[in-house]
């Protein structure tokens, strides 16, 4: 105890010695958790999550906190692991007393932790996709950014019709969305009088040239790639120099900057991506692109940018820095009209001056369901050119 | 706070039942399991399975996880008791990926990645506080019969038997000692042990996935037998309890340390628990618990 | 269906090559010092780094990258087996076994310290494969098989006529009558270790050059080494090459016979299986 109350101190005092002459915030710094993957499976991916968080809040701090307090965030590591990430979830909510925790990434850890949460009224916000997460008895208590395997796998299989694919294969490590993302990927490709089939692959294996042949022998004219960045590296180097001809489709998170620096342009040179994405002129999208430093932020990223966000506007707009008052007021920053904004800077000033605000992040409008979906987002269609993402619509 | 030692004191129970494990294994009998995480997942599974589908009562469940472990176990080794220990070592490894590759796929079986949600404790969960600290007696009294059981079996002749196999298995053989047969035993009811607490597990967190049988797991357990001493029950209980509070004080001493990234601390914490192995195994390898020098009958 | 698996033959018989190099290089650790080496696949992992930095960062050609990537991994396994191994010698092959896991749990996060976790690629241009008839080979597979090959032909060299080589074989054959005849044991098993590490460094690169380079790049290979060398019998050269071949090829034709998400499974039941059939596997171990 005593020495998070240092290491909060300390931040505390690195954050006013860094804005001087701003309003001095009053009272026990306001603390939050993150929760993400900085070794094992998720490690290229949570690192970059914390570094996000830690940014907007620094930013809040110096704007002069949330509820005239300081915000302290703790990072702790899942280890992409259900056992380790349960008890690093235990000491955020027990020893830390966080008021939420924010970027659980693999499904399992998220399923684990969720009952941890609503068990002890601390507010989850996850980056998982499985559709089981929303699924959970969690009265509340969870939302999730990313879209569930329902809406995108609808997006990818509306986007294979429109690309023209007639034949469709669908290459993916086991994952708790697999299955899903093909069942609903299906049915607009099936209307549009195409195929699709599946070939699940082992993600550790250092070569797919084998199972890249068996696809190939299938003669698809579309592959989508369901897998993460470093299967997805492996993948892409096979189906290129199987001279493979056709349209790749992939998730934004797997065709990321990471991988774009790692392989070579003729590699990636025109694969589709498709990333949810906040409507056309949203300022989210830059702001997380300034904090990251490339123009081609994760959506794993954009998404935490998101959830950090809104938690401090919730905890401003009910006068409650709880996870009870983020749980009841996240809504009322999220949706329902109002000024428009883009970060809790703006937003919390907005609610300050007595205005509804309604957010609109950097992953997309963040409205939600009651069970803690998003409602509905655009997406980012996007494709590699010479080894940069380039916009190709949002819609 | 409360809460939080509580929790980590029944996750150090269930380390300590797959320390037990190890401790016979390992350091009475000499074979090296490094696929416990395999058994701590067949546990698992077998009881989370059975009891969240199959409707049977938890302590039903608990003792087919102890058959279903001690099939697997003397399935994996029987094929290299006539080996190295060596052998041993690779199968096991092997044998712990293999699981959790057969857990991911087969979904009609396991619930794939998706793993098992919502598994009955046998407890109701909304006692709060108390629903854990019941957790705690339950868990603990398990050790305790488990360590109980595990003392008098080592002390025994068939645990001076499974000593003298270690020390030298020639000269056991030419005891007329059968060798084989012995090891086999020993390993079978270890892996048993450590399916029980894979089982129980799943009954306290409510929620099993294959990503939670992941090899880390074993060495964590390899590193509390060494620190507790890995011929004595009592050692390799302690040192599970140390374990946990190393891995634990190691969060709060990442926090500290000026100029590192999250994921510079994060390396730091797992390069931790290899650097204690080590640092355990040169200076202290008998642990702080030492086996009682009996002498081990040729 | 037979051009199928003749191509997963030729897939398999190719990324078999690639494995026996760390194969090897476990195996001759296992032969002299009498211990399975479990920080193997992280030693993989400090050779792709170390080959990456001498890629991307010195501008290093192919050839001069791998010589870097054996000489920073022979020098990061001695330092293995002085800080962690070595003292446990007369604890016996299983302490030093487990002390090797743990320090290949440090070398890991240390990788992970220095570099994160981003995934890094080789400054190399991809090209497609060629292609005759039906089947296709890739001009990248064939040279890293020729690499391969040529860092096998010069370990039998090495063991063939250099004195140390000579003494290595002495050592692994009988350790008793090598120390008789004059060996140094020390030096017999630091040269061992440096090569063996070495190899299973060359091994780590040219996975990464055909991958990606991250802190897990070389554990993922870590049941395939494993395999390969209990398959040739554990301890012997020509069966660890025999081996990771039979397995590379297992594996791709598994991936047409059953679900390929099983590759690692293929692993594990063909440990199992050879060790209840033949435990001396294909070429005899030593050690049994």
């Amino acid at each position: 105890m005593i020495i998070t109350t240092r290491r909060t101190a300390l931040f505390a005092g690195a954050s006013l010695l860094a804005a001087p002459g701003l309003v001095r915030a009053q009272g026990a710094p306001i603390r939050l958790g993150t929760l993400t993957p900085l070794t094992g499976a998720g490690g290229p991916y949570g690192p970059v999550m914390a570094n996000c968080v830690k940014s907007v809040v620094s930013d809040v701090n110096a704007a002069g906190g949330v509820l005239g307090r300081q915000v302290a965030v703790v990072s702790e590591d899942d280890q992409t692991n259900p056992e380790a990430g349960v008890r690093a979830a235990r000491k955020l909510i027990d020893v830390d007393r966080v008021a939420a925790i924010m970027g659980t990434w693999a499904s399992a850890v998220t399923t684990a932790v969720a009952p941890l949460c609503w068990e002890s009224k601390t507010f989850l916000a996850t980056v998982s996709g499985a559709d089981s997460i929303t699924a959970l008895p969690h009265s509340g208590w969870l939302i999730r950014t990313q879209p569930n395997t329902t809406l995108q796998g609808r997006k990818f299989g509306e986007y294979a019709v429109e690309l023209g694919a007639k034949k469709v294969f669908f290459m993916a490590p086991q994952t708790p969305f697999t299955q899903s993302q093909l069942a609903n990927m299906k049915p607009p490709i099936d209307r549009a009088g195409g195929s699709i089939e599946l070939l699940i692959y082992d993600a550790t294996k250092p070569s797919l040239r084998t199972e890249v042949d068996q696809v190939l022998r299938a003669r698809p004219d579309l592959i989508v790639l369901g897998g993460y960045t470093p299967d997805t590296t492996v993948l892409l180097r096979d189906i290129f120099r199987a001279g493979f001809r056709g349209k790749l489709l992939a998730y934004a998170y797997s065709v990321n900057q990471q991988m774009l620096s790692s392989l070579p342009n003729d590699v990636t040179e025109g694969i589709y991506t498709l990333a949810p994405s906040p409507a056309e002129g949203s300022g989210g999208f830059d702001r997380v692109k300034r904090i990251v430093g490339n123009d081609n932020p994760d959506p794993y990223t954009c998404q935490i940018y998101d959830q950090i966000n809104l938690i401090l506007m919730a905890m401003a707009v009910g006068n409650d820095a709880t996870g009870q008052g983020i749980r009841d007021n996240i809504r009322k920053v999220s949706q329902g009209g109002g000024d428009r904004v883009d970060n809790a800077v703006d937003g919390l000033r907005a609610i300050a001056a007595g205005k509804k605000v309604d957010y609109d992040g950097a992953s997309g409008p963040c409205d939600f369901t009651d069970a803690g979906d998003i409602t509905d987002c655009k997406f980012r269609y996007e494709q590699v050119r010479a080894g940069r993402q380039t916009l190709i619509r949002i819609a | 706070m409360v809460s939080y030692i509580v929790f980590l004191l029944v996750v150090a129970g269930i380390y300590a039942l797959l320390a037990q494990s190890l401790c016979l294994a390992w350091g009475v009998t000499g074979l090296v399991n490094l696929g416990l995480a395999g058994f701590f997942a067949i546990g698992a599974y077998a009881s989370a399975t059975l009891t969240k589908w199959g409707g049977a009562p938890v302590p039903v469940g608990l003792l087919a996880a102890m058959l279903a472990g001690a099939v697997a176990g003397f399935v994996v080794c029987v094929s290299t008791l006539r080996l190295r220990d060596d052998y041993l070592a690779i199968v096991t490894l092997g044998f712990a990926e293999a699981v959790r590759v057969v857990a991911s796929n087969e979904i009609w079986l396991t619930g794939g990645t998706d793993g098992i949600s919502g598994i009955p404790a046998g407890l109701p969960r909304d006692w709060g506080q108390g629903f854990h600290l019941a957790a705690l007696g339950i868990v603990t009294a398990i050790l305790g019969l488990v360590w109980l059981a595990l003392r008098r079996l080592v002390a025994s002749p068939w645990g001076r038997a499974l000593r003298a196999v270690r020390e030298d298995q020639i000269v056991a053989a030419v005891a007329g000692k059968r060798v084989t047969r012995l090891k086999a035993e020993a390993f079978a009811i270890a892996a048993a042990i450590a399916a029980l607490a894979g089982a129980l597990y799943g009954h306290y967190t409510s929620y099993i996935a294959p990503e939670i049988f992941q090899p880390l797991i074993t060495i964590y357990v390899f590193l509390a037998v060494t620190a507790g001493g890995n011929g004595r029950p009592t050692g390799a209980a302690i040192g599970a309890y140390l374990l946990i509070a190393f891995l634990e004080a190691t969060r709060f001493a990442a926090e500290v340390l000026p100029g590192v990234s999250a994921v510079q601390a994060a390396a730091l914490r797992e390069a931790s628990v290899g650097v204690a192995l080590i640092l355990l195994l040169r200076l202290r390898p008998r642990g702080l618990f030492p086996e009682l020098s009996q002498k081990a009958p040729a | 269906m037979i051009e199928a698996l003749l191509q997963a033959l030729i897939n398999g018989v190719i990324a078999g090559t690639i494995l026996a190099v760390p194969a090897l290089g476990f195996t001759a650790i296992f032969a002299v010092l009498n211990y399975p080496n479990f920080a193997i696949g992280a030693l993989a992992t400090v050779g792709a780094y170390a080959g990456w930095v001498g890629n991307t960062a010195l501008g290093l050609p192919m050839v001069a990258a791998l010589a870097l990537a054996f000489a920073a991994t022979a020098v990061a396994g001695l330092v293995v087996q002085w800080a962690a191994v070595k003292p446990l010698e007369s604890a016996g092959a299983l302490m030093m076994a487990i002390a090797s896991l743990a320090a290949g749990l440090v070398l890991e996060n240390a990788l992970r310290f220095g570099f994160g976790n981003d995934l890094r690629g080789y400054d190399l241009p991809l090209l497609r494969d060629w292609r005759f008839g039906e089947f296709r080979v890739g001009p990248q597979q064939v040279q890293n098989f020729a690499l391969a090959l040529a860092a096998m032909g010069l370990l039998w060299a090495f063991l063939r006529y250099s004195r140390t080589g000579r003494a290595m074989r002495a050592v692994a054959d009988n350790r008793d009558l090598a120390l008789l005849r004059g060996v140094d044991p020390a030096r017999v098993a630091a040269v061992t270790v440096a090569v063996g590490a070495g190899l299973a460094g060359m091994g780590g690169m040219l996975v990464g050059l055909d991958t990606s380079v991250d802190p897990l790049v070389g554990t993922r290979l870590v049941l395939s080494i494993f395999a390969a060398a209990v398959l040739g019998g554990l301890g012997s050269i020509p069966g660890a090459v025999a081996g990771a071949i039979a397995i590379g090829v297992a594996e791709e034709v598994a991936v047409l016979a059953f679900n390929p998400a099983y590759r690692l499974v293929v692993g594990f039941v063909v440990i199992l299986a050879v060790l209840t059939l033949r435990p001396a596997g294909l070429f005899g171990a030593r050690a049994s």
